[in-house]
């Protein structure tokens, strides 16, 4: 631990006690909420995982069952296969949009602040059980999406059953959690305005355009948040649970069936707490993968303008 | 010693820990409950200290709709006045989810004091007798002679009467007469009409329009309720969960409920979640304004129906009568819900004394009066009765179930595994049918291999 600068001249040992750990005893309280609401839990589950623990008979065997299991049951493999689709769609997806609406924002447009704001609500509103109800609503057969549909073609055209055809479904899905950019977007936003205006000048000299500027002056100074934007939207992408559970639960016919799903229904439905932690970890691995990978990757195509 | 922290360093420190941090919540926290429950509680059950003159705070749960919560709130209000030192903290809500919550506060030990139950909660969360009290050990304090013997019998599990029935439930018809009146047919009283009805239904009012509606765990129910009418059988038996059907059979009967979405008689399972998801029916528009014109639903819940209904509908809503499938009276009947104390509360004996007080007693059982179905206190029932409590629609649908069925459910029958929405063998079994257009053949294995995996012996 650093020590504290303040003059030590003069002050009791207890004073001085506390001025080097001051800073630690100031975290107290997050530590002890780090350790009871995760750490001791992230541990249980990974003892549990190798357990057929179920909350009301207990422990009765142990070993590597669940992990067996997990891979060879169609239910779980055929969820692991969706909770992938979704992220590998709505993470690049998210990206590109919340990228594409930070760079016009970062225009000087009329109304600007407004419309930052009017494009951030869906961030805060969108993993809420009340817009995950309103989507349930919008998307039904004679929701807001199909009567338009039917307007627009003067009734000769119903829309498809977006929430009961297992090919639509993930789709909804989908598009609710991409419609959450607003804080991707600040990040970006964020990034755009730290990159130096004398390089777009530069570039304008030297004759090169808007297209040009973009991809070899923006994109390459906003790596860092890009990396990191990604990063955190991977990890988020797969935990999640609101959207698809309220309103599809999972359904049509396991079309929107994603891990966090299972790990629930395991755990509060069938009182599998041995499987639904096992299932936790495979996720928990597979996003370190994903992470490791970007990390590992970021040599080749983050800038960071720090570096010498 | 100084050391700037670089934009990669930030990003890197920041990004592990936000990995780390959100998903450490994936792994859940739980615990060993029922070890911690069956310590706390065997002291409980083995003595029970009478009522005590200090001020005392129970806790009680139920779920329900909006008039039952009135009910018990109102009843809840009765019994502090008069016992002015016993304080009840009520938490209610709909069904929906309610089990899922209520398994973890069993296993958690943290239940409230008094629980309205489901039947099979019996089986699935204390077998053992591990989550309730041994109600004999309060009997002091609460009426046990008000039941009939083999309603309580129904309640005891692992030699301890585990909780009291509230009620007795079962299956039938119920039929809205307005849209009926206007396809100019009368209620289906044999499967012959009811096939009828759905033609008519098409042809008179249009491809919206069905005579009777059926959500994945209602078609399990009267497939079940026609098997048991054909053959004259319990689908399984009550204390040792061997199925009595087999394959062929199984099939036969997953082939009638694929009759009736063919004729038109109930909705495809798709249609109806493309319009309302996995809501229930008396939640959909189409029930609301009529186009479902009929359910199989238990008597408790005529008012939930019928009250769900639309001004023009409302007044037409119909107890029907059980339809006889073959040679035999179909059907069911099982303990609704109960009461019961959990382990973990301190005040068994004002626990006890507020269970026989909305069951037993006048004052509180006329203030529930049919609100959790028609009591199967009899002190409860008649005090009911007395005060005009009992709805005229309750009692009627009771009564002609209690009159028609003469089998009886095996407590797997309801297991979360075989019955939750979207995740059940139930659901699984008949999205198949009416999305793959499959057959009852088709889907017989799917159904055995999952009741086998919560403990039938097929």
């Amino acid at each position: 631990m650093k020590e504290s600068k303040a003059p030590s001249l003069g002050r009791t040992p207890a004073q001085k006690f506390f001025d080097k750990w001051q800073g630690l005893f100031y975290l107290i309280p997050w530590i002890i909420g780090f350790v009871v609401f995760k750490a001791i839990p992230f541990g249980q589950s990974l003892y549990y995982s190798f357990t057929d623990m179920d909350f009301f008979n207990g422990i009765h065997q142990y070993g590597i069952m669940n992990y067996v299991d997990a891979f060879t049951t169609p239910k779980i493999t055929k969820a692991l296969i969706t909770t992938f689709k979704y992220s590998f769609i709505t993470v690049p997806l998210k990206l590109v949009f919340a990228l594409f609406i930070a760079y016009i924002l970062n225009f000087k447009i009329a109304c600007v602040n407004v419309f930052r704001t009017v494009y951030y609500i869906p961030s805060i509103l969108g993993g809420s059980v009340a817009i995950a109800v309103l989507w349930k609503a919008v998307f039904r057969d004679d929701g807001l999406v199909n009567t338009l549909i039917r307007m627009l073609t003067f009734g000769h055209f119903q829309g498809p059953s977006w929430l009961s055809d297992p090919g639509y479904a993930l789709w909804i899905i989908c598009f609710l959690r991409i419609w959450q950019f607003g804080s991707a977007m600040v990040l970006f936003l964020a990034a755009l305005k730290g990159v130096p205006a004398d390089l777009y000048e530069a570039a304008t000299i030297d004759g090169a355009g808007k297209w040009k500027q973009f991809f070899s002056i923006t994109v390459p100074m906003i790596t860092p948040i890009i990396f990191y934007n990604l990063v955190t939207q991977i990890c988020q992408a797969f935990q999640e649970f609101n959207g698809p559970f309220i309103i599809t639960n999972g359904g049509p016919r396991g079309s929107t069936t994603l891990i966090s799903i299972l790990v629930y229904n395991y755990a509060f439905k069938s009182n599998q707490m041995g499987m639904a932690s096992a299932l936790a970890w495979i996720m928990f691995v597979i996003v370190c993968i994903l992470t490791i990978i970007a990390f590992t990757s970021q040599k080749k195509w983050v800038y960071y303008s720090d570096e010498r | 010693m100084s050391k700037a922290i670089s934009r990669r360093d930030f990003l890197k420190v920041s990004g592990a820990v936000g990995a780390a941090g959100l998903l450490a919540a994936c792994g859940g926290s739980s615990n060993t409950g029922s070890t911690a429950t069956s310590t706390a509680a065997s002291s409980a059950a083995a003595s029970v200290a009478g009522l005590s003159s200090d001020p005392v705070t129970l806790t009680m749960s139920w779920w329900g709709g909006e008039s039952r919560h009135n009910a018990y709130q109102e009843a809840i209000k009765a019994f502090s006045a008069e016992h002015s030192t016993i304080t009840v903290n009520p938490t209610f809500a709909a069904w929906s989810g309610w089990e899922d919550t209520m398994s973890t506060k069993f296993a958690g030990g943290v239940a409230e004091d008094v629980c309205q139950i489901n039947w099979n909660w019996l089986y699935n969360y204390s077998k053992s007798g591990q989550t309730f009290i041994d109600l004999n050990s309060v009997s002091d304090y609460l009426d046990l002679t008000q039941w009939d013997e083999a309603k309580l019998a129904a309640c005891n599990v692992a030699n301890a009467q585990q909780c009291v029935p509230v009620s007795m439930t079962g299956r039938i018809f119920y039929w809205n007469k307005t849209t009926f009146d206007k396809a100019g047919i009368s209620f289906p009283t044999t499967l012959d009409e009811l096939m009828a009805a759905g033609k008519t239904f098409q042809e008179k009012l249009g491809d919206d329009y069905y005579p009777l509606h059926l959500g994945a765990y209602d078609r399990m129910i009267l497939m079940v309720f026609y098997l048991e009418s054909k053959y004259g059988k319990d689908w399984a038996d009550p204390t040792t969960s061997t199925l009595n059907y087999d394959a062929d059979q199984i099939a036969e009967g997953i082939d009638f409920i694929k009759s009736l979405v063919d004729g038109h008689v109930i909705m495809s399972l798709p249609t109806y979640y493309g319009s309302n998801g996995d809501n229930a029916a008396h939640q959909s528009t189409e029930w609301i304004t009529g186009k479902l014109a009929g359910c199989f639903e238990w008597d408790s819940s005529a008012t939930k129906y019928a009250d769900a209904l639309d001004e023009e509908n409302k007044a037409g809503f119909t107890v029907g009568e059980e339809i006889k499938f073959g040679d035999y009276n179909g059907g069911f009947s099982k303990v609704s819900m109960g009461l019961a104390i959990t382990k973990t509360c301190e005040h068994p004996a004002e626990a006890a004394t507020l269970i026989n007080f909305l069951l037993n007693e006048e004052k509180g059982a006329s203030i529930m009066g049919s609100e959790c179905g028609i009591p199967a206190s009899k002190a409860g029932l008649a005090a009911a009765q007395a005060a005009g409590a009992v709805k005229e629609l309750v009692a009627e649908a009771n009564g002609k179930v209690m009159a028609f069925v003469s089998n009886q459910l095996d407590p797997l029958f309801e297991s979360n595994d075989l019955k939750a929405t979207g995740t059940g063998i139930y659901q699984e079994v008949f999205d198949t049918l009416d999305y793959d257009n499959a057959s009852g053949a088709d889907l017989v294995d799917t159904l055995l291999d999952g009741m086998e995996s919560v403990g039938y012996s097929v």
